[in-house]
């Protein structure tokens, strides 16, 4: 089902700041949307909000063009899985999975004729007469989500399910949860603060920070094409090499990017965002993994050398000092390099970020750029 | 966890030395309960005797402690139900909700705990009396108007033991239960009451032994028709002398019955006052 934010505004108490503030948001009928951001930036408030566990000071919410913004949380048709809480502690697998149904007074046959199939759904069936305190907390988290799953809610709320499992399991269930989603064609709104999940799960991912939405946009768009500072910063692991630098004219009619210690010829996609731009700061960055070891100097390139190298794997990630800065590079472990071996980076032009520094907001005029191969 | 021998060693001295000095002077009168008038306060004590239940007999028939047993048990069951009827949700409502002096108002109570009997009977006693002189509501030497009265001190009690437990889950323990169909008040019935039914027994338990125990409201507030326990071993302590056997029979029958209930709950007594850590 369609869920539908329209300048939804929520502020507390003990804070002057909003926040949610003036949120507007869709998401379409079985869509797997994730709302990513640090903690405070509102993305939980949100998700609460839909749920109806928060009451928005204005602002509407509909879930299949039915306005639900003053019903109470029972009467919403949603499901929500929690982060630190997943079982009721006096009740067993079974009666846990079955308490959503007591709730629509349903006939014990057909209770427990759902609850198996549930169980078997998201594999627990063998654990439905264990108790609270014999199951793991991967299992605990299946029977969160065998118990949302239970009612066949039209829209399932996730915050932060996987957050207090280990990194193995947690791996595990994200491609379950993915599965279910596929499985069930429901809409999912997932939140999360680690954009890995974010990226591994979303059809579309909601940037959050401070109340406000920083991007709506596929995987590939909030990671390739962030449109302001704060997405190219949040989004992507190692982060982003970022300077602070002044635009300058050059000689042919392009631009320069002058930065502490180097400079760059920026490509002709900035063209049009940088008229008028001229001796203007801005902020300049270059993924780790856009980074290029090339043998000589040459055009957009600085010299340095290695300072520290971090296996990630089958790739390495260093960080070279050049220029008096420090650039984290993505280079493959056979290629990678030694501490104190001497290099040359080369910054691509295509895959070159420029802002603004005062709006943060990106220069770039051609949205999306070329998504590498 | 291992504990070393010597702290082991200390940790029983100290234990079998406190327990000495509480229990002897309980088992000295309780032996005394068991022995013929003759012998109650024969110098030096007679250790060995026949024992007889001729104080008991006397205590519990001849001077009606039987009626004063029903009291106790009316006023104290009564005071603990009330306080838990109006408490539990009050508490539910002070570890969820933050209201206007919801902060002052918990510290209010506390304060109340702190209050002398004194302070707190005489006032009722004018309040009673106005009560029955001015609207004919007669609340003196009434059930009722004790168990009223103790909701002074069992109250406060009720409200924060009971705000510790519920503040200890997780609210979205009944979120959960919200977004899957109950009402709040469904939730908590449901879900958060059954979570913290050894609380409310270790809460029941230590209201139900002030309200057992107390003395000085009961003198005031009490008369015939409700005269409680304590109140009755009072009365063995005469002018002229202290007739220690019955008085020490009075004494076992208020001490049993707290120390059967202690017994049978016990478990869920220790999960309440630990929170379940000691398992």
């Amino acid at each position: 089902m369609k869920v539908a934010l329209t300048n939804l505004v929520k502020r507390f108490a003990n804070s002057d700041r909003a926040a949610v503030n003036e949120l507007n948001l869709v998401i379409n009928e079985g869509e797997l949307a994730v709302l990513l951001g640090p903690s405070g930036c509102g993305k939980t408030t949100t998700l609460r909000m839909i749920a109806g566990l928060e009451q928005p000071d204005s602002g509407r919410i509909a879930i299949a063009e039915r306005d639900i913004t003053d019903l109470a949380p029972k009467d919403r048709r949603v499901a929500m899985v929690f982060q630190n809480f997943s079982m009721y502690p006096t009740m067993n697998v079974y009666d846990n999975i079955a308490f959503p149904l007591h709730a629509v007074k349903m006939k014990r046959g057909e209770i427990d004729r759902t609850v198996r199939e549930v169980a078997a759904l998201v594999n627990i069936d063998h654990l439905l007469e264990r108790s609270v305190r014999q199951v793991s907390g991967g299992e605990a988290q299946r029977v969160a989500l065998a118990r949302a799953m239970v009612r066949r809610p039209e829209v399932f709320l996730m915050d932060e399910p996987l957050s207090n499992l280990d990194a193995k399991l947690r791996a595990q269930l994200r491609t379950e949860i993915k599965r279910l989603h596929q499985d069930t064609g429901a809409t999912f709104v997932f939140v999360t603060h680690d954009q890995e999940e974010a990226m591994t799960l979303g059809d579309k991912i909601i940037v959050m920070n401070k109340g406000d939405i920083q991007q709506v946009g596929s995987p590939h768009e909030v990671f390739f094409a962030p449109q302001n500072a704060f997405v190219a910063s949040f989004v992507g692991t190692p982060s982003m090499n970022m300077f602070e630098g002044m635009v300058s004219a050059d000689d042919t009619a392009g631009y320069r990017v002058l930065l502490p210690g180097f400079e760059l010829t920026l490509p002709a996609r900035f063209h049009n965002g940088l008229a008028k731009m001229t001796g203007n700061r801005v902020i300049w960055g270059i993924r780790p993994e856009a980074v290029r070891l090339v043998a000589a100097p040459g055009e957009n390139t600085v010299g340095g050398e290695v300072e520290l190298v971090e296996a990630l794997g089958s790739r390495d990630l260093i960080f070279v000092r050049a220029a008096e800065q420090l650039f984290g590079v993505i280079v493959d472990a056979q290629a990678s390099l030694a501490v104190g071996a001497p290099c040359h980076l080369h910054f691509p032009g295509a895959q070159m970020h420029l802002f603004a520094a005062d709006s943060e907001r990106s220069l770039q005029n051609n949205l999306p750029p070329s998504v590498p191969p | 966890m291992r504990v070393p021998t010597s702290e082991r060693i200390l940790a029983y001295v100290i234990l079998i030395v406190m327990a000495i000095l509480v229990l002897v002077p309980v088992l000295a009168g309780s032996i005394t309960a068991f022995k013929p008038q003759i012998i109650w306060v024969s110098s030096p004590p007679t250790w060995i005797f026949e024992p007889t239940l001729e104080n008991f007999e006397f205590v519990f028939f001849t001077r009606k402690g039987w009626v004063y047993l029903r009291n106790s048990l009316i006023i104290s069951g009564g005071s603990v139900a009330v306080a838990l009827i109006l408490g539990v949700p009050a508490a539910y409502a002070f570890a969820r909700f933050r209201f206007r002096s919801s902060k002052a108002l918990m510290q209010w109570l506390i304060s109340l705990r702190m209050i002398p009997p004194i302070v707190v009977g005489l006032p009722f006693y004018a309040m009673f009396l106005y009560l029955e002189r001015g609207l004919g509501i007669g609340l003196r030497d009434t059930f009722p108007g004790l168990i009223i009265t103790y909701q002074t001190f069992l109250l406060p009690l009720v409200i924060w033991m009971m705000r510790g437990y519920f503040a200890e889950l997780p609210a979205a323990m009944e979120e959960s239960a919200m977004v899957e169909g109950y009402t709040r008040l469904g939730a908590l019935w449901r879900v958060v009451l059954p979570v913290v039914f050894p609380g409310i027994v270790a809460t029941a338990i230590l209201n139900f032994i002030f309200a057992w125990n107390e003395f000085f409201l009961a003198l005031i507030l009490a008369g015939n028709r409700t005269s409680t326990l304590p109140m009755t071993a009072g009365t063995y302590i005469v002018r002229t002398r202290v007739e220690w056997g019955n008085l020490f029979a009075v004494n076992l029958i208020i001490m049993v019955p707290v120390i059967v209930l202690t017994i049978i709950l016990r478990r869920q007594l220790v999960k309440g006052l630990t929170f379940g850590i000691l398992e």
